[in-house]
Order: structure tokens, then sequence, then C-alpha cells
């Protein structure tokens, strides 16, 4: 019988050990506050889409979607409709990306914020100055990754594809949400 | 920078015993977003018992786990397959190694590596398809066995070799943190007397855990067919000289 290679096992046991913890950055709650401050009431306004619907979207954007129901709320400030809040969810290297983004009435981007990031690198997505370049996008911005949205080294597809689910965002907006104004 | 360790087991060569268990310790350390380096202590150990093959395995071995050689390669990669929808990178490697994995015997080895990968994303990601092609090129001088002189049998002079090898793989994640997959390995063999000395095809399913900071990738690889030198009385339709009926790959990553 071969000899055992129990010292060498030994080492990836130890690893596989490892704890990983849950990093949520955001409640759904923070989030809502932290994009549309915390006077602002928003109620709940899922959108569900067909295939004809979610054909649509892929068409405007590009981008697959790839959820039947699009978890959204409906901000409002005395009485004011001030735009959605919309909880997205995108593939990151290891998990889901949970990020959610503000579109303004008339279809622009208010803010975006990071909820729950795992990955090893490319944390700087979580930071002001590269959600940032988002503020202000439309169905009509390019967002090119690289160019108009700048690349993180290390984290380029969790990069390209909160990138793309903005862009897919924007879409939907232009698909389901743009002719509900209050 | 990240830690890999990298375990093949190898066994089965259709008659007698045959288990091996080879070994790669690695570091690899990204020096740009484009270009990184690796270094690598390579090791092995080997049971056979029951098959005396001419020229490969002159006698009966059991020989317990030792580091036996090193690697060093550097990677650069043209485009990045999330940047650019195409991932297109080129690696070169040098290897020592001073024990000769298919019969645990001392032989000393000089090994360069060229390789070419392409990757593709698909479905955000989700679906990943990677391809490599490499040529290596070998220099390689074998001590004489104490008790066994004759030159057929364990042949001293140096040998050169060039070995081709083309993977394909696809890997699909199901759920969070976890991949299904399947690879082919194709690779043959040519030395300057013999021609083409082998080729062999394997195949097989691989499952996939990845998180933040660890991952881990089992590939179950049996020998599909393969052809080339065969051993007296061998069973035809695999190549079961240089290679195995059935390889099984565990690798584990760690990143820093």
């Amino acid at each position: 019988m071969m000899k055992p290679l129990i010292p060498i096992f030994t080492l990836p046991l130890t690893v596989i050990a490892y704890p990983v913890y849950a990093v949520e950055y955001f409640t759904t709650e923070q989030a809502q506050i932290a994009l549309f401050g915390d006077k602002a009431k928003l109620t709940p306004s899922y959108v569900e889409m067909n295939d004809d619907q979610r054909d649509a979207i892929e068409d405007i954007s590009d981008v697959r979607q790839r959820w039947k129901t699009q978890k959204a709320w409906k901000a409002y400030e005395d009485g004011q409709f001030k735009g959605w809040f919309i909880i997205d969810k995108v593939i990151g290297k290891h998990e889901f990306i949970t990020y959610a983004t503000a579109i303004s009435p008339e279809g622009k981007v208010l803010g975006i914020e990071v909820m729950d990031y795992r990955e090893t690198y490319g944390d700087q997505i979580r930071h002001d100055d590269w959600r940032a370049h988002f503020v202000g996008a439309d169905k009509h911005s390019r967002l090119k990754l690289n160019k108009d949205i700048p690349n993180i080294s290390g984290a380029t597809l969790s990069c390209r594809n909160v990138t793309n689910g903005v862009k897919r965002l924007l879409a939907l907006y232009d698909v389901m949400l743009k002719n509900q104004t209050q | 920078m990240e830690f890999y360790q990298i375990f093949t087991s190898r066994n089965d060569k259709g008659k007698g015993t045959y288990n091996a268990l080879d070994s790669k310790t690695e570091i690899e350390y990204g020096f740009t977003n484009r270009f990184s380096g690796s270094f690598s202590v390579i090791g092995h150990q080997l049971e056979t018992k029951g098959l005396l093959i001419d020229g490969y395995l002159p006698q009966e071995k059991n020989k317990s786990f030792s580091f036996s050689g090193m690697e060093g390669e550097i990677k650069y990669a043209f485009l990045t397959p999330a940047l650019d929808d195409i991932g297109v990178s080129t690696t070169f490697g040098l290897s020592y190694d001073t024990v000769d994995p298919h019969s645990g015997q001392k032989k000393d080895t000089l090994s360069a590596d060229v390789g070419v990968q392409i990757q593709k994303y698909f479905l955000d990601g989700q679906l990943v398809w990677l391809n490599n092609a490499s040529m290596e090129s070998t220099y390689a001088k074998r001590p004489a066995i104490n008790g066994i002189n004759d030159e057929s049998v364990w042949p001293t002079t140096p040998e050169m070799e060039i070995e081709l090898t083309a993977n394909t793989g696809i890997s699909y994640r199901f759920t969070s943190n976890w991949s299904v997959g399947a690879e082919a390995v194709y690779q043959t063999e040519f030395e300057t007397e013999v021609g083409q000395e082998r080729w062999s095809l394997f195949a097989g399913p691989s499952i996939h855990y990845g998180n933040q900071k660890f991952w881990a990738t089992l590939t179950y690889l049996p020998q599909v067919v393969g052809g080339g030198e065969r051993y007296a009385g061998q069973e035809k339709g695999l190549h079961l000289i240089e290679k195995t009926k059935y390889e099984t790959k565990l690798k584990l990553g760690y990143n820093f």
C-alpha cells in the first residue's frame, strides 16, 4: 500500500476550515435612506415581467434580464414622487453582488449603493468616487467599462457586471416604469 | 498573491499495482494587472508492483513522498475576458526535477514550457470556457541503477523530448460559490528515436468551490483513448506506459 500523505493533506484541510463571514454593508432600509434621505417614504412596487418585456430590456441594454421579478419601491417625499429604488443582483467572481439603484422620475440615475460584496478584490466599487460615475446616466448613456466607467484592477468582472446591471435597470425603467409617474 | 496546492493522483496501468501522487506547491504574485510570476516546489510519491517495462519501469518501487524539484513561470495577459470579451494570455515556464514521475527512479529533467490560454465568459461570467495549448521541451539524463546495467532496461544516455498539450474545459456556476464543469486533455510526446512516442486523451467532470479567500477544484479524468508505445501484453486503445487509466486532480487556492 502507498504510504499515507497525512502531513501534506493537513494543509488544505486547515485552509478549508477558514471561516468566511457574510458582509452586508446596507440593509434595504439603510440603502433607501442613503439614496433618498430619511424623510422619503418608500412603498413596494415589485415589477413583474413577461418574456417579451424581458427580451425588450435585453434588446435595449444588450444585457440579459435574468429575473422575472425585480424588487422595486416608489419613493415619495411630502407626497411628491421622487423616483424608483431598485434592488438588483449581478454575478461576481464567486457570489452575487447586491446593489441598489435610485432612478429619477425622468429616468436618470440618482445614485447607486453596494449592499453586499464578498469578492476577494475590488472593494473600491463601494467608494463614492467610483459610484459617482453612474450619477446622471440615462438610457442613452453608453456606460462603457474602462471608458465611461473606470475599471478596478482585480475586480473587472464585478465592475463589468455592475455597470451592465445599471444599463439593464435603465432599460427596465424604459420598458416598464417610465409611464408610472405617480 | 495567491497560494496553490495541486495534487494529482495517477492510478492503474492495466497490470499489477500502480499508484502515484504528484504534488505542486505554488506561490503566485501579480507584478501588474497583466503580468504575474509564480514559483513552485514539486514532489512525488509512488508505488509500483507486478509490472516491469523496459526503459520505463525498471524495477518495483514503493517510494515515500518527497519534494524533488522546482518550477518558475511567468504569465502575461494580452486581453482579459471580463474587459475585452475574450481573454488571451501566454505563459513561459522552466522546471527542474530530480525524480522520474513514472518510475520513481532518479532522473534529472530540465524542461521549458510555452503556453497560450484563451478564456471566454458567457452568461455574465456564470459560464466560463477555458482553453490552453502548450509545448514543453525536455532534456533528461538518468543515472544508472545499482544492479541494473542493461541500457535497454534503463538507458542512461541523455534524451530530448517535446510534449504538446491541448486542454479545453467549461465551468458553470449553478449556485453561489459552486460550479460544475468538464475538462478534456489531449497530450502527445515526440522523441528523436521513435517519433511520436505516445498520445492520450483524458476527459471527465469537475466540481469547483470558491469563496472570498479560498477555492478548490476536484477533477476526475479517466483516459478515454490513447496510443503509441505499449508494453508486452497491454490492451489496445490506451497509452499505459507513461500514462495511467485514471487521473484525479485536486487544486486548492488561497488568496492573501
